[in-house]
Parts: structure tokens; C-alpha cells; sequence
């Protein structure tokens, strides 16, 4: 035992407010009900029947449908946490889950935030700021510029210095959104307008940086749990199936990725957790260069983040459960020789869209829901029959998780529960997922980030 | 989702139970994939809120409307409820200890302040958007409010 785990305060956690809904939500309810943590479930008027207002042991309305006025108001999350007296606050992912200033309201007024330090957020949450933390840990991000670019005409130098074609991304953006490909230099000019004009509208900053744009590229993302004085890592998970930058299924182990690698990786993460002092569970997102056998770091998620089951099943730990004995300032309590890696897990991420129709979002009443089940299948769902989808938020219906002792396992066994899934009302990606799991392409593991677009929907 | 079903008979005892109340004007009443809506004639619509609950939490045995438990509390027909439109804690009075914005039988008119909503050190006035008599104070002062829930009642018509 360190010195500084002897010194280590504990904060017990007897009430937790949650501050996200939908499908996380529930997760987290879960988790707080194995730990003996009372749940107070925020709300919108628009989520008044939803099924973690159901679970939780009591609700609180904060407001109308408007994100705006509910899930994305710290004020008024922060006014309910306290009505209520509870002693911490989870923000789930997406919403405030990485907003450092919500972070921070919670820290002022005494509440726990299940998360890592306001701080931290702020620093990796500034995706230009996250690149140069990076690289001073030692680990290497895509070439592209050093920070934010200050206009048009230093993107211009550094495009040409690392070579067409580059992307731009915003810096305050991130999961995907903000960002404008550039091929030909004489497109570069006008895409760095729109760019930055996109990135004020959405994110309220025109920050831009650069990077080089590998289209043979595998996304690869390492898992980290951390306490005040220890960080692990919990292995990767290929997320290269995506459209438009959304993740669409994921899996772990990736079948790209050799032992060696895989260590290469884990330490990478780890150079940079330790160097800028995180907690909690966290992502780091890598780019594999296919190509040069090179990888890169993208971007760090400070949150708990969708794809966290298929982690959950190959390696045993509830990253939940995780989350909340770390805020209640416990220690991790195992080494990373202890972690190991077991079988293979695959996520699909079930969503009421249209993939005929361009993937166009469907909401509506959910007629019909029965989940599927058996050996190895893990369904993390907010659905129920007879509930209505809102039109407000996302659009995600349900994850459904595999687990195999083998890849084959896990695809036979996915397949068997998008058979079994019936999710009746609304339109799904479930027909989506069934072709996309019998492509041979797909079955074979070798494939990368353009795959589904170029490959199967084209 | 459990079956519930709504019978013939058990529909007649509610509209009759409804037609004999002379303080209710209007009955909204969610009872598996049944759904009621009565009114009576020439009652202006009520503002009073619906049980924020989903629907299968209703208790469907009952004749009152499904909501929560203030409306036990006999409202005067076309009762004016002030919701609260933030969540936060409410104040009867503009500082501790002083008199409170209204109480029970005062007349207010549509802007007079009725109580302060604090969220996060930020006191909001609310007003009482109709001009009438208070008959209801239905919050502590210093009690937790949710988005959406009654804080003050008028009769319009006093």
C-alpha cells in the first residue's frame, strides 16, 4: 500500500442522481442497485414513462422535453441534486458526461461527480489540447498540426507539410461531428470556413486543427479504469464499422491486433493517463494505420461510453460498479496482471432509423418489444412494449451484446439474437446488422473504417 | 405491461360518479389501451396537472383523475394552477422571515409575484399569471420542487 492510498478519503456514496436518460440510465440504476446506492432519476417531461423513471427508487422532473432545458441544463441538474440531498451525480455519456464546467458546479456545491476531475475533462476534452498531451507523454498522434491552427493560411502550410488529403476538425467538438475532408488544396480555403463556422454553430468555438486523413485505417480504443494512485487498462475494442463517423458494432478482441500490439497499446494509455493525472474509467482512441503498421492517438473519451458491455463481457469487470466505488474514493483493488482477456464479444447497436432511407431516424410507439436471451447474450435496453421513442434525443433502441469462446461463437450467437429480436412499430437497424454479420468481408475481420460505407452500402 | 381492462359497467359508474361531483369539470382517465375523456358542458378546461407518472402507474380503481396527490384537495371549478416552471426550491416570501407573497383568500392580480423559485443561488420570481383568489398554498417554504409541479391555486372566479 503507497503512501498516498493510506491517505486516500472516502466519500460514501448512500444517493446518486442521474443525470442522463434512456438506455444508460437503466445501466446505471443497475449498477447502483448491486452496490446498495439509492437512484433519483432526472427527467424530462418527455421521458415521464420511461423505464429508469420506473426502476429508480424515486424521480425528479427537471424540465420540458428541450435538451436544452433538461438533459443539457447544469443549473437545473444541479438544483435537483441538491433538492433531493443526494451525494453524488453520474452524467451517463453524451449530454454533460464531458462538460467540465457541469464537472465543476457539481465539485463547488459539495456533490460527488462519477467522472474524473473537472480539470481533466477540460484539458482532453480541447481535442487540439488532448494531441500535445499526448505527445509530451510520448505517445504519438496523427501528424497534423501542433494545436489549434490560428486561420486558413497556417492549415495551408501544414497541409502541405504532411500531404493531401487532411481532415479538419474542430477542436471542441468530438464523437464524430465537426470535421470537413479536404482531397485537393484548392478545396482547402472554403472547407476551413464552413468548417469553423459548423464548429461556432455547434460547439460555441471555431477552433480548427489539422491531421492527416488515413483512409486504411482501423479505429482502436483501449479501456481504463483509474484511481487516485493506479491506472489499468482493460484491452481494446475494434470500432472500425462505423457510417459518418458513428459507431455501429463493436468487438474485442480486435481481430487486427496481435499480443505484442495489443501491450503496445495498453502502455500507450496508460504513458497517458498517468501523465495527466486521470480517474475514473476512461477511452483512449487510437487510429491503426493498416498500411505502415503505425498507430496514432485520436482522441480520449472522459466518460463512460457506449460500446463499455462489450469490454464488460471478455474481461469480467463492471466498469459501472467501477465508476462509483472510484468516486467513493476505494481502490482499484487489482493489478493489471490480473486482467486477462477471455473469449470474444460483439456489440450491435440497435437504432430507430431507416438504414433503407439513408438511415433517417423513425420514433414512435414500440408496438411489440421482445428481447432475445440465451447463452452469452447481454441486452442493455430501455425498451419496453407499449413505450413511445421521443423524437428529442437519439435514436438508440437497444445494444445488443454477444459473447463467444471463439469470434465464430460470438457472430453465430449475434446472429441467433437478431433472429430472436422483435422490436415492432418503429423502423430498425436490425436487418441492417443481419447482412452486415453474414458479409464475408465482415466474418473474414478484415475490414476498416471505410468498410461499411464504401463495401456494403454503396 | 399487465392486461387491464376497463368493463361496460365500470365505465357507467365512472360518468355517473363524475356527472354527480359538482367539483370536477373535467375527467382524463388512461386505463390500459382504454382512454376517457369527459367534460362537462360549458367548463372552461382545466389547468389543473396530470399525474406526472406514466400512465400504467395510475390507479385505475379510482374515479379521480389519475395524478398526484394534491388533487385529493378539492380544486374550485376552472381552478388556475401555478406550476413551477424550474426545478428548485420554493419561497413563500422575499426573505426569511419576512411576510410571505400571498396566502390563503388574498386576491392577486395575473402579475403579482406568489413565490420565488431559487435554482443554483438564482431567485426567479413566479407570478401568478391570473388575476383571481389564492385557495391553495400547496409547497413549504423551503421545499424541493420539481419541473411542472403545483405550487399556488387561484379561483379566477372569486
Amino acid at each position: 500500500m503507497t503512501k498516498k492510498s493510506a491517505a486516500r478519503i472516502k466519500k460514501p456514496i448512500r444517493r446518486v442522481l442521474i443525470a442522463n436518460r434512456g438506455e444508460i440510465a437503466v445501466r446505471v440504476i443497475r449498477a447502483c442497485r448491486e452496490l446498495g446506492i439509492e437512484t433519483v432519476q432526472a427527467y424530462s417531461e418527455a421521458d415521464a414513462g420511461s423505464l429508469a423513471v420506473t426502476l429508480a427508487d424515486s424521480s425528479v422532473c427537471i424540465g420540458p422535453a428541450r435538451s436544452a432545458e433538461s438533459y443539457l441544463n447544469a443549473a437545473f441538474l444541479v438544483s435537483a441534486a441538491l433538492g433531493r440531498n443526494v451525494d453524488a451525480v453520474h452524467p451517463g455519456y453524451g449530454f454533460l458526461s464531458e462538460n467540465a464546467e457541469f464537472a465543476q458546479m457539481c465539485e463547488r456545491v459539495g456533490l460527488i461527480f462519477v467522472g474524473p476531475r473537472a480539470d481533466v475533462i477540460r484539458s482532453m476534452g480541447d481535442k487540439s489540447m488532448a494531441r500535445k498531451l499526448a505527445q509530451e507523454a510520448g505517445v504519438q498522434a496523427t501528424p497534423g498540426s501542433e494545436g489549434n491552427v490560428s486561420g486558413v493560411e497556417e492549415a495551408q502550410a501544414v497541409a502541405d507539410k504532411i500531404g493531401y488529403p487532411v481532415i479538419l476538425k474542430a477542436s471542441a467538438g468530438g464523437g464524430g461531428r465537426g470535421m470537413r475532408i479536404v482531397s485537393d488544396p484548392g478545396d482547402l480555403r472554403d472547407a476551413f470556413q464552413e468548417a469553423a463556422r459548423e464548429a461556432k454553430g455547434a460547439f460555441g468555438d471555431d477552433s480548427i486543427y489539422v491531421e492527416k486523413y488515413l483512409t486504411r485505417i482501423r479505429h482502436i480504443e483501449i479501456q481504463v479504469l483509474a484511481d487516485d494512485a493506479n491506472v489499468l487498462h482493460f484491452g481494446e475494442r475494434d470500432c472500425s464499422i462505423q457510417r459518418r463517423n458513428q459507431k455501429l458494432v463493436e468487438e474485442s478482441p480486435s481481430p487486427a491486433l496481435s499480443d505484442e500490439l495489443r501491450a503496445k497499446f495498453g502502455a500507450a494509455a496508460l504513458r497517458l493517463c498517468k501523465h495527466v493525472g486521470y480517474t475514473s474509467a476512461g477511452t483512449i482512441e487510437f487510429i491503426l494505420d493498416q498500411d505502415s503498421g503505425q498507430f496514432y492517438f485520436m482522441e480520449m473519451n472522459t466518460r463512460i461510453q457506449v460500446e463499455h458491455p462489450v469490454t464488460e463481457m471478455v474481461t469480467g469487470v463492471d466498469l459501472v460498479k467501477s465508476q462509483f466505488r472510484i468516486a467513493a474514493g476505494e481502490p482499484l483493488g487489482i493489478t493489471q496482471d490480473q486482467i486477462s482477456m477471455n473469449g470474444h464479444a460483439i456489440e450491435c447497436r440497435i437504432n430507430a432509423e431507416d438504414f433503407e432511407n439513408g438511415f433517417a431516424p423513425c420514433p414512435g410507439l414500440i408496438t411489440h418489444y421482445r428481447s432475445p436471451g440465451g447463452p452469452g447474450v447481454r441486452v442493455d435496453s430501455h425498451l419496453f412494449s407499449g413505450y413511445t421513442v421521443p423524437p428529442y434525443y437519439d435514436s438508440l433502441l437497444a445494444k445488443l451484446i454477444c459473447w463467444g469462446r471463439t469470434r465464430e461463437e460470438a457472430l453465430a450467437r449475434m446472429q441467433r439474437a437478431l433472429g430472436e429480436l422483435v422490436i415492432d412499430g418503429v423502423k430498425t437497424t436490425t436487418e441492417f446488422h443481419q447482412l452486415l454479420l453474414r458479409h464475408e468481408q465482415f466474418q473474414s475481420g478484415q475490414f476498416n473504417t471505410r468498410y461499411v460505407e464504401d463495401m456494403l452500402l454503396s | 405491461m399487465s392486461e387491464c381492462k376497463l368493463s361496460y359497467a365500470e365505465l357507467l359508474q365512472i360518468v355517473k360518479v363524475f356527472e354527480a361531483s359538482s367539483e370536477f369539470s373535467e375527467l382524463h382517465l388512461k386505463y390500459g389501451d382504454a382512454e376517457v375523456d369527459l367534460r362537462k358542458h360549458g367548463a372552461a378546461p382545466a389547468s389543473v396537472p396530470l399525474g406526472r407518472k406514466a400512465p400504467e402507474k395510475a390507479d385505475a380503481a379510482s374515479s379521480a383523475p389519475a395524478s398526484p396527490p394534491e388533487s385529493a384537495i378539492a380544486f374550485p371549478p376552472g381552478a388556475w394552477v401555478v406550476k413551477s416552471p424550474m426545478v428548485g426550491i420554493f419561497y413563500c416570501a422575499p426573505e426569511p422571515g419576512a411576510t410571505p407573497f400571498v396566502k390563503v383568500g388574498q386576491r392577486t392580480a395575473a402579475d403579482t409575484t406568489v413565490c420565488i423559485i431559487e435554482v443554483m443561488k438564482l431567485m426567479n420570481s413566479i407570478q401568478a399569471g391570473s388575476s383571481g383568489a389564492v385557495t391553495h398554498v400547496l409547497v413549504k417554504d423551503g421545499e424541493a420542487v420539481e419541473f411542472g409541479q403545483a405550487l399556488v391555486v387561484i379561483d379566477p372566479n372569486a
